[in-house]
């Protein structure tokens, strides 16, 4: 009975589970062993041992830019991303028509392609004196700027990409776990006279915990991902990090060594630092809720 | 009313913010109707002063004009493809669509399979396409640009699709909700003689309905815009996506801006579907996001 139906079953895991194996099991294993050769993709790799993560990691000071600029970038974005997600969901939780208006609005740069919103802020950004960021700023008096022309402006503007982009993301998962917060308790914390800055304190901020936990995970592992919005706005005639690699960061670094240097080898070592990175800080953001949660 | 006072004051900056978040989605609708002159003049209009479709198509421009206050419009280029912008909009719907009917395809028998099977040796294959979504999955880019390589797939509609079918976050979520639906149903359904195919076909999928709308939308969305795969593997222009038609636009035009008007006009041909068809199933986007955590 039990292997008359194992047949069927095994044939119905084989299509996914072969196109598993070929693309994604299969590549993970070649990536791995790709990181401790030298490969160009036409000559067969040449094993090197750890040559590669010891020469990215303790000599490269294109890697060592990339790192610094992802982690002051991942910082400040999720940081302000969480924040204004929260208040955006406190604000807008409600049913009404205005708060469900003001939900959509908020959303819709999540399914807006973001190749068509890097251009726009690159047309934002322009150089011109007539782009909409010199105008506003000549409004107060200040001079043009040349906004994507100046490394100290680069990871900002990033910030500001991605908080734009982002915080409506968080403010929906916000909204469905403040939504999933028991009335009662805020009817007794009303009882013994807590104000709405109290309740908050000592209702929402608590409960929301796992809540605030997950969407900091997420944005933290799309924010070192961050590709597009590098590659489109600060792109320059002959590298993908922006002027003075100012922007640069851990995927368009991977892409420049892999697909315009063709260091595949390199390349996927700069893969497996990703994966740690991401893993690593994810691990210690879980750790840091759990100690704040025992407290 | 100490209490409704407050959050009525508060939410007036949060309701300006919403307007702001509007403005580069309007810059954007803007640029995209403006003559060129009007498009580069100094300070610039707000209101577009005499809106014109020049950015969509020219009937005024030729090529000897070229480099004066006259640039071609966006289905003017691109000479060398059939079907000029319209293949690219071809190009991402036909992608999508496939890699999304056959992907939920997939994933649902194999959520089948290890949800309502009795298989030995279940558990670990679960586990293992669990511990695959941790990896970042970039890690797997340039291996499987060597494998589409070597079957010779570069530049090819199997090279974006079939790489892209296996998607273990849709098993994932399709086991899950799957466990939702009572064994019994399907021990039924045995009883009545009907075969694994047809039950998963005929009782199990008419009631996956709202997990696979939720899927559907999230895995549309993100081929539509899809850019690093196809960047890496599209060689001709005429197969291009729309974002990677975007940024080969954005390449070889965006030191000049007089072509911005053009630019943005592709960008707002790129994003109107999915914001339209978010508009109209907002109501299963929001729910999918917050049952699963969907990355939109």
């Amino acid at each position: 009975m039990r292997l008359r139906r194992a047949l069927p079953g095994y044939l119905m895991l084989l299509p996914f589970a072969a196109l598993f194996v070929g693309f994604l099991v299969w590549p993970l294993a070649n990536s791995l062993y790709f990181a401790f050769t030298n490969y160009n993709g036409v000559k067969p790799p040449s094993f090197v041992g750890i040559d590669n993560f010891r020469r990215l990691w303790f000599e490269d000071e294109r890697f060592g830019k990339a790192l610094v600029n992802s982690f002051v970038y991942v910082a400040a974005a999720v940081t302000l991303t969480t924040g204004l997600a929260l208040a955006l969901a406190v604000a807008f939780r409600g049913t009404s028509w205005r708060d469900r208006i003001m939900r959509t609005l908020f959303f819709l740069p999540a399914v807006t392609s973001t190749i068509a919103v890097a251009l726009i802020w690159r047309w934002i950004f322009t150089v011109e004196d007539f782009g909409l960021a010199n105008t506003v700023i000549g409004w107060v008096g200040v001079e043009p700027v040349q906004w994507l022309a100046t490394p100290s402006l680069t990871i900002p503007i990033l910030v500001v990409m991605a908080v734009w982009g982002g915080c409506g993301y968080g403010m929906v998962i916000f909204v469905a776990g403040l939504n999933a917060i028991p009335e009662e308790h805020y009817e007794s914390a009303r009882l013994d006279g807590a104000s709405a800055w109290q309740q908050f304190w000592y209702i929402t901020l608590p409960q929301l915990k796992p809540v605030t936990t997950y969407v900091v995970i997420t944005s933290l592992i799309s924010a070192f991902q961050v590709f597009e919005a590098v590659y489109i706005v600060f792109r320059g005639v002959s590298s993908v990090g922006g002027v003075q690699d100012s922007g640069l960061m851990l995927v368009p670094y991977l892409y420049d060594m892999g697909f315009t240097k063709f260091q595949l080898g390199y390349a996927s070592a700069i893969a497996w630092s990703l994966f740690v990175v991401i893993f690593v800080v994810s691990m210690i953001q879980l750790r840091v809720t759990r100690a704040l949660r025992e407290l | 009313m100490r209490r409704s006072l407050w959050p009525t004051l508060g939410r007036i900056p949060l309701y300006l913010f919403g307007l702001t978040m509007l403005v580069p989605f309007y810059w954007m609708l803007t640029a995209a109707f403006k003559p060129v002159p009007e498009l580069t003049r100094n300070p610039p209009s707000f209101v577009p002063n005499d809106p014109s479709l020049d950015a969509f198509y020219d009937p005024s421009y030729t090529s000897e004009q070229r480099g004066q206050q006259v640039v071609a419009g966006l289905f003017q280029r691109f000479g060398d493809v059939p079907g000029g912008f319209g293949r690219f909009m071809f190009n991402s719907l036909f992608v999508a669509t496939a890699i999304t009917v056959l992907s939920l395809l997939l994933a649902s028998l194999a959520a089948y399979a290890l949800t309502k099977i009795d298989l030995p040796g279940k558990r670990v294959i679960f586990v293992v396409i669990v511990a695959s979504m941790m990896v970042p999955w970039q890690v797997s880019l340039i291996p499987n640009y060597l494998i589409v390589r070597n079957l010779g797939w570069l530049n090819s509609y199997e090279g974006y699709i079939v790489p892209a079918l296996a998607k273990a976050f849709v098993v994932f979520f399709l086991v899950q909700y799957m466990r939702s639906i009572p064994d019994d149903l399907v021990h039924a359904a045995r009883v009545d003689g009907a075969g694994e195919w047809r039950i998963w076909w005929r009782v199990v999928m008419p009631l996956m309905r709202p997990a696979l709308a939720a899927m559907a939308i999230f895995v549309v969305l993100a081929e539509w815009n899809n850019f690093l795969w196809p960047l890496i593997i599209v060689q001709s222009d005429s197969m291009a996506n729309l974002p990677v038609a975007l940024s080969r636009l954005n390449a070889s035009n965006a030191y000049n801006p007089q072509h911005f008007a053009v630019i943005m006009a592709a960008s707002l041909l790129t994003s109107l579907p999915t914001v339209i068809v978010f508009l109209i199933f907002q109501k299963h986007f929001t729910r999918g996001i917050a049952l699963s955590g969907i990355k939109g």
